[in-house]
């Protein structure tokens, strides 16, 4: 498989999930970071989706593999399932709606019961153009990402405001975390370097992961 | 040959080439994709129109009739398509909706205007995310976002254990296409509950228990029919809920041209489910010689973009047919 090697040709994978109650912006985030697209006239997601792109962290090229997954609560019976293996999270809500902001702690229950504790975990604050319609202070959501001790930022996806500077966060993070843990273990089991013939973002490569010597379980 | 002209109540004639929206009324995304080469001939159409209009008789009034007589000439025409202008009546037909209609007067009315329902947020959000380039659902709290709208919340209502969960609406926005919103909602009764095929609510129902079963089945269906392929998914680690699930959860309507659901949409309101399974694995076997080659972001990609020759209904569909 030659032909593709140009594409594969990174130093780190790293797979991370996009989630948060449907509505709120998760698939026009991806949009503009993967094809700076955004559009007022997408469809709501049925499942999940996917779509990757490399950027540079320090010296390095890191891949990020990125599922998109449906919203609504009904379809977590599917898109829990891609949780796992996850190294990276942005866990969106919209701050003209209060409600989806609320819901944030949910999903965070459900997202540390399916991933690995040093998962790299982004609140995002969706929307921010929206000025006059703000229900969500930035001050209450920051004091919430302190407490859950997670990552925290708004953003805009139609003004593509942040959404870059979010993504590039989020996979610098990752990429700290992996460093260190490769100095402490001399392995690196959250991330496939290049060269191994393993692919990541299904069910089975998570068990590759965990069983690389992980904490949680 | 004939080759008269004069008939022009059967179809929407063809669209004038400056038209911003296609025959079926979607807005065209890129003038190239010309829909000339989708149809038969006009004879050969109005030909075809001629025969329905006799099989079923007026609104419908033979075609129970009809069926029982000659099922397997009722399978085959439904298999060539059904005419356009047909259609709405036609489905209504098989899909046994119209008799739910005719056994329950009053009771669409009363669940739109009297009843209340914990999804209607959950609805309105996605209104406007149902098909957002067709001109009938384009215009913000316009006739088709209404009536999107009222189908959905009277679902949601009759079945207060399914409600309302995001894909249902792809299904009601392409029936209301076709028909009034009352027929559009006794057709979505027919197929959830179960009128002639197997209910399908268990597609929506907490824990989407069918959409696994179905994504299970179709896993093994490749692996029986497509083996190398299905060899080489379980390598590159693709399983079906990486790009099948919105096959089943909206028949195919939520991301497939709209000539193609359409002919899927005849048969499989027909013939029930398993042409959607046939139409999934007439996709793999068309592209496989490209699938196998591919890896894993590539076959994901290819998964969700099959080739515009791949989604011609008059060859995708005669291969699906002749998968047993």
């Amino acid at each position: 498989m030659a032909a593709y090697r140009a594409d594969d040709d990174y130093d780190y994978l790293f797979k991370v999930v996009l989630i948060g109650d449907s509505g709120v912006g998760k698939s026009n985030l991806l949009s503009r970071f993967t094809r700076n697209e955004f559009s007022l006239e997408s469809k709501s997601t049925i499942g999940v989706e996917f779509a990757t792109r490399s950027i540079r962290v320090d010296d390095k090229v890191v891949k990020a593999q990125i599922w998109d997954t449906a919203g609504q609560e009904r379809y977590r019976a599917i898109t829990s399932a891609y949780y796992r293996g996850a190294v990276g999270a942005l866990l969106v809500y919209d701050v003209t709606r209060h409600v989806t902001f609320e819901n944030v702690e949910r999903w965070l229950k459900e997202l540390r019961g399916h991933t690995d504790s040093n998962i790299v975990i982004m609140l995002v604050g969706n929307k921010a153009d929206l000025r006059h319609l703000r229900a969500v202070s930035t001050d209450d959501a920051k004091a919430f990402a302190e407490r859950e001790n997670t990552f925290f930022m708004e953003t805009s996806a139609l003004e593509s405001m942040n959404v870059e500077n979010a993504f590039t966060e989020v996979l610098t993070q990752i990429h700290h975390v992996v460093s260190r843990k490769a100095l402490e273990v001399g392995d690196d089991p959250a991330a496939l370097p290049k060269g191994r013939t393993i692919n990541v973002g299904s069910k089975d490569d998570v068990s590759a992961v965990k069983n690389a010597g992980c904490c949680s379980a | 040959m004939d080759r008269s002209r004069g008939i022009n109540d059967y179809e929407p004639g063809p669209v004038p080439s400056e038209s911003r929206v296609d025959r079926y009324g979607f807005i065209k995304q890129n003038v190239s994709n010309s829909s000339a080469a989708e149809g038969l001939g006009k004879s050969r159409e109005a030909r075809r129109v001629r025969k329905w209009r006799k099989m079923i008789g007026v609104g419908g009034s033979d075609w129970k009739h009809y069926v029982r007589r000659k099922p397997h000439v009722v399978k085959r025409r439904i298999r060539k398509g059904i005419p356009d202008c047909l259609r709405g009546l036609v489905w209504q037909l098989i899909s046994g909706s119209r008799d739910l209609l005719l056994m329950n007067p009053g009771v669409y009315e009363q669940l739109v205007i009297y009843e209340t329902s914990a999804s209607e947020l959950d609805i309105i959000r996605d209104i406007s995310r149902t098909f957002p380039t067709h001109v009938f659902f384009q215009q913000r709290h316009g006739p088709g976002q209404r009536s999107l709208y009222n189908v959905l919340k009277a679902y949601s209502v009759f079945d207060r254990a399914v409600g309302y969960v995001q894909g249902m609406g792809f299904l009601a926005g392409l029936l209301l296409l076709y028909m009034s919103e009352e027929d559009a909602f006794w057709l979505l009764v027919a197929l959830l509950k179960g009128a002639v095929h197997a209910p399908m609510e268990g597609l929506y129902q907490v824990g989407l228990p069918l959409v696994q079963q179905y994504l299970f089945q179709f896993e093994h269906l490749v692996r029986e029919h497509l083996p190398k392929l299905g060899e080489h998914f379980s390598r590159e680690m693709i399983n079906p809920s990486m790009y099948a699930s919105q096959w089943f959860i909206t028949v195919f309507s939520y991301s497939f041209p709209f000539p193609l659901a359409l002919r899927i949409w005849d048969v499989f309101l027909f013939e029930g489910v398993k042409i959607v399974f046939k139409v999934g694995l007439a996709l793999l076997k068309y592209c496989h010689d490209d699938l196998i080659n591919l890896s894993f972001e590539k076959l994901i990609h290819a998964l969700r973009n099959f080739p515009e020759d791949a989604m011609n209904p008059d060859i995708l569909l005669p291969m699906a047919y002749s998968i047993k």
